[in-house]
């Protein structure tokens, strides 16, 4: 996968955990953009996002962050 | 005693319109037959409804009676003279008669007058067969006219040609003010007039001019009204009357008007409204009613034709190599590539059973779910917000509603040029009083309604709804406006509370947006104020709200507020999406976005998943696939190499065309299945010819949920309607697909989407349309949505924070571009651009404001560069006081124009809907087209070229195959 596709996908992440962050606790803000990204977004997106945590120069916001770990989790989970 | 209290009489024009439908029950005897009507009926009414024609010229049932021609005149037992029967209402126990020898003599005398001064060409008037004063000639036993013809008269008038598709013959003219009164009470333009005094009175249009030099819009309303052969539509007079006519739905706008389509054997004559029709009540616009001519342009494609790669020239091929060779692509690519390396785009303008196939091709046969639509680049947020708030994706009121509101909010909207019927309905209740809020960066015509009581214009910076709309709320909530007791029974407390709190904070008071949205906090005050105690608030809204970074957030701002006004379940309020294209409504309710299958049942969902693979008969992919956009950067990144797309024209519409064009050469193979060589077409592999909207069945779906039939009048010029494709297709990749009509394809849609399930063609014939959802709790549909509780339970308040666009003015880039539509032309032009609609607007041009054409020296009509970070194009300049300084704005219905070359990836957070709206660019004198347009135009020349020679080489064996 190309470079600036992922910085693409990191953009979008981070766009959608500044919007769906107002409001919420951290934990509820993570839960949300977690859900959002269960619910919309393409198996090999999430997969490239999910990659991107192991991975230190991404820029990831501390919730888009937050966020893909815990779709990480769920992801293995659910292969499991 | 014969009772009439809702009749459904669209075949009979009844002379004046019906009484409010809860009138009280009247009994008058006419002619010695009695009948009970509604209270305020006209005497001519109710006898027409006993079928007592009394004869009438001036008067017709959708326009006020006027009472000028006297045709109609009766005497009623008990009262003096003979009153003209259009303006006397009914009273109770009244006696009329409508025909004896009194009566007779006069109807006579007015007749001989008329027609002492028109031309007795009837013979050869095109008007022969279909014309009131024939008729009503007749209809007196007119058989001389004593005062001969040589008197004065008008019979020298010079004809009017000057619009494209009717002309204006004063000669034959009878003055009964039909058109004039068409033009104010139907469509509102007020473009005609009566011209002078006495026997000098003419119909003039603007200040005596020709009509294309008036304000006319050419909607038709006039020639519809006029009863002789004075207004006529040109294509009656070049081919006479019509023999045969089919009911059936427009194919351009989402408000779906219904028309009856004229026809001489498969010959389309003309396109009239169809009073019947739920939508449009009888009235239409310049592109239903005349743009038509599309559908047999030379340039429709009529043969399938593939190559092996872009730069080859077409050869045309029979359906099965065509198909053949696009379904061995497809396998070998997913064999090499994975299942995943393909997708498809359903079309928004074909029918909801073809979108269907093609969603259900790409789950079952391709089987992933890259399936997406152009919603997509439109309404995917209206989907998003309004599934989150309301529970619902679509809009939750008829037009109609419209009648009943008080106050009436338009944000990001342009009724009277994208949506022009219903723009029509609007102005007719702004008329009648009702407040407008507009909040729009540019003075859009709605404000400009003739006779409008009260208008407010709310100004605000492009990218800035948010900050609007909160502040909107904020007024409301800190100034007690709330409806306490809807949100106390209707809404989510915890969500109402978390929201209050939020709202309720100093930043989103007026005082506090102001310096964001540059609309004073005294303009929004006032404008909250207004919609929150007119007793009915309304809002509608366009692309200008979901075409943002935050379009999403402005959608779920603006349920909000009609959640805490109360203002959503009944008639006159609600939240009104209005839709851009003919069945983008439907494409989304039938599944075609990548996590949803038809009725918005989510992939992930097990039980609706299960149901469907049973139908289906294989197993489905639980999770979302890619939309457009993440087509396109797969695409450019080597993971995606195939694409099928029906209907769309993805390299004009979508944003950052460079970015589009570098994607769509990147694919192996794309499919493009339209009707003409369309933009996306000049980077195909197979072409498959489609069908218009004239050549088969189904339905569309608008945007007031209302699924109306489309019904074929003459046979696909290329042999096969889109549907048969999309089933030839998946044949070929091995999972047939049995339907032999439409129709079965609606059964399979009922069964399995809930939604649905009290859709079927019988039922469509019987009611005439039906508004979703239509099931067994809502047998007959659903006009007004939550009128008792929300598909979510409670109402739920959505969190808005304003998140500022990244996409903003800099020193590089100082002004903002916006994007929109204007009246005469159709989304990418594909159509109008291939109809005499095109005197109207022949080119885009970029307007904008006088004082920043003046620091660049711009004059009106000078060429200007550009430029954005996306890329440059080069548009004509013109000046307009309709623009705020510091914003510019162009459409997109020309490719070559080259709109969507400057437009960014920047899109909404939720939904991937790109950001037409807002894009900051800079503006420079040129002389010369872009690099872009110069490149365009060769790539335009070289694919044309293609083209012309696959069908100057067609092999002879092709012409036998359908």
């Amino acid at each position: 996968m190309s470079r600036d596709h992922v910085i693409t996908l990191v953009q979008m992440v981070n766009q959608i955990a500044t919007n769906l962050g107002a409001g919420r606790d951290a934990t509820q803000a993570a839960q949300a953009v977690c859900t959002h990204l269960e619910t919309f977004w393409a198996r090999p997106m999430k997969q490239r996002l999910i990659a991107c945590l192991g991975e230190d120069d991404h820029d990831l916001s501390p919730l888009a962050r937050e966020a893909v770990g815990r779709l990480a989790e769920r992801q293995t989970h659910r292969a499991s | 005693m014969i009772q009439h209290f809702d009749p459904r009489q669209h075949d009979r024009d009844l002379g004046t319109p019906a009484p409010a439908a809860d009138a009280a029950p009247v009994s008058v005897e006419i002619d010695g037959v009695a009948i009970r009507v509604p209270e305020g009926t006209s005497v001519l009414r109710a006898a027409a409804l006993a079928d007592i024609n009394i004869p009438k010229l001036c008067a017709t049932d959708s326009l006020e009676a006027f009472g000028s021609c006297r045709l109609c005149a009766v005497q009623v037992e008990g009262r003096r003279g003979t009153p003209a029967a259009c303006t006397t209402p009914v009273a109770e126990g009244m006696k009329v008669t409508t025909q004896n020898e009194r009566l007779a003599r006069l109807r006579r005398n007015v007749m001989e007058l008329y027609i002492s001064d028109h031309p007795l060409d009837c013979l050869t008037c095109p008007a022969n067969g279909d014309c009131e004063l024939q008729d009503m000639a007749g209809a007196v036993g007119l058989r001389e006219v004593r005062y001969g013809f040589e008197g004065e008269n008008h019979l020298a008038a010079e004809t009017d040609h000057s619009n494209p598709y009717f002309s204006f013959d004063p000669s034959k003219c009878i003055v009964c003010s039909r058109c004039v009164r068409a033009c104010e009470e139907v469509q509102g333009t007020f473009a005609l007039t009566i011209d002078g005094r006495g026997f000098d009175s003419k119909v003039a249009a603007g200040q005596a001019e020709a009509f294309m030099d008036s304000e006319c819009v050419s909607c038709g309303a006039c020639v519809q009204a006029c009863p002789t052969s004075t207004l006529m539509e040109k294509s009656v007079i070049d081919a006479g009357q019509p023999e045969h006519s089919v009911i059936t739905t427009c194919a351009y706008c989402g408000v779906g008007c219904s028309f009856e389509a004229q026809m001489k054997g498969d010959q389309l004559v003309r396109m009239v409204p169809y009073k019947g029709g739920d939508a449009n009540h009888g009235h239409s616009c310049v592109k239903g009613r005349f743009a038509f001519g599309y559908a047999t342009h030379p340039d429709r494609i009529t043969t399938p034709m593939i190559r092996e790669s872009i730069d080859q020239p077409w050869r045309q091929v029979g359906w099965e190599e065509a198909i053949a060779f696009a379904a061995e692509r497809l396998t070998a690519i997913q064999a090499e590539h994975g299942r995943e390396s393909i997708g498809g785009i359903t079309s928004s303008r074909c029918t909801n059973e073809e979108t269907y196939l093609v969603q259900k091709l790409i789950r079952a046969a391709f089987g992933n779910n890259n399936t997406d639509t152009c919603a997509r680049v439109c309404h995917s947020p209206t989907g998003y917000g309004l599934k989150t708030t309301l529970g619902e994706s679509a809009g939750t009121q008829t037009f109609d509603s419209v009648m009943q509101a008080d106050a009436i909010i338009v944000i990001g909207a342009n009724p009277t040029d994208a949506h022009p019927v219903f723009g029509s309905l609007m102005r007719k209740r702004l008329r009648q009083g009702a407040s407008l809020i507009v909040a729009d960066p540019r003075r859009i015509d709605l404000l400009k309604t003739p006779h409008l009581e009260d208008a407010q214009h709310l100004p605000l910076r492009p990218g800035t709804n948010v900050a609007l709309v909160n502040a909107l709320a904020h007024v409301v909530v800190t100034e007690g406006l709330e409806d306490h007791d809807f949100i106390a029974s209707r809404c989510d407390n915890e969500a109402y509370r978390a929201w209050r709190d939020f709202i309720a904070e100093e930043r989103h008071a007026p005082e506090a947006t102001e310096a964001i949205t540059g609309v004073s906090a005294e303009a929004v005050r006032h404008a909250a104020r207004t919609y929150a105690t007119a007793g009915n608030g309304a809002i509608y809204y366009g692309l200008g709200v979901t075409e943002h970074s935050q379009g999403s957030t402005m959608v779920m701002g603006i349920a909000n507020l009609a959640l805490a006004t109360g203002n959503i379940g009944r008639e006159g309020v609600g939240v009104n999406p209005l839709r851009g294209q003919n069945n983008v409504q439907g494409s989304c309710d039938m599944g075609s976005f990548p996590h949803e299958l038809p009725g918005y049942q989510h992939v992930a969902d097990a039980t609706a998943r299960g149901r469907f693979e049973a139908a289906w008969g294989v197993e489905l992919d639980d999770e979302p696939g890619l939309r457009i956009p993440n087509m396109f950067d797969a695409a450019i990144e080597g993971s995606f190499k195939a694409l099928y797309v029906q209907g769309e024209d993805i390299a004009q519409s979508d944003p950052d065309t460079q970015h589009v064009e570098a994607a769509l050469s990147s694919l192996d193979c794309l499919i493009v299945q339209d009707i003409f060589l369309n933009e996306t077409a000049k980077y195909a592999h197979v072409l498959l010819p489609g069908s218009s909207f004239l050549e088969k069945d189904g339905t569309f779906t608008n945007a007031e949920r209302r699924i109306n039939r489309v019904r074929k009048v003459m046979p696909p010029l290329a042999g096969k309607a889109d549907w048969e494709v999309t089933i030839e297709l998946a044949r070929a990749l091995g999972y047939p697909m049995e339907y032999t009509h439409p129709s079965e394809i609606m059964d399979e849609i009922a069964r399995l989407t809930p939604s649905f399930a009290g859709v079927s063609y019988a039922r469509l014939e019987e009611r005439g349309s039906l508004q979703w959802p239509c099931n067994a709790e809502h047998p007959l549909g659903t006009p007004t949505m939550h009128e008792v509780d929300f598909p979510i339970g409670k109402g739920r308040f959505a969190i808005t924070e304003y998140v500022a666009t990244e996409e903003r003015a800099s020193r590089r880039f100082p002004l903002l571009l916006t994007t929109g539509r204007i009246l005469s032309q159709y989304n990418v032009g594909a159509q109008t651009r291939r109809t005499d609609n095109q005197v109207w607007h022949d080119e885009d041009v970029l307007e904008l404001h006088p004082s920043d054409a003046e620091v660049r020296g711009i004059r009106d009509g000078d060429w200007l560069g550009i430029t954005s970070r996306a890329g440059q194009t080069v548009l004509r300049a013109r000046l307009s006081e309709r623009m705020q300084p510091g914003v510019v704005y162009t459409t997109f219905h020309h490719p070559g124009s080259g709109a969507n070359v400057i437009t960014t990836d920047s899109s909404d957070w939720a939904t991937n809907c790109p950001e037409y709206k807002v894009t900051a660019v800079q503006v420079e004198k040129v002389s010369r087209p872009s690099e872009w347009q110069r490149r365009f135009d060769e790539v335009d020349r070289v694919q044309r070229e293609y083209l012309a020679t696959a069908r100057d080489t067609t092999a002879p064996h092709l012409e036998a195959t359908p």
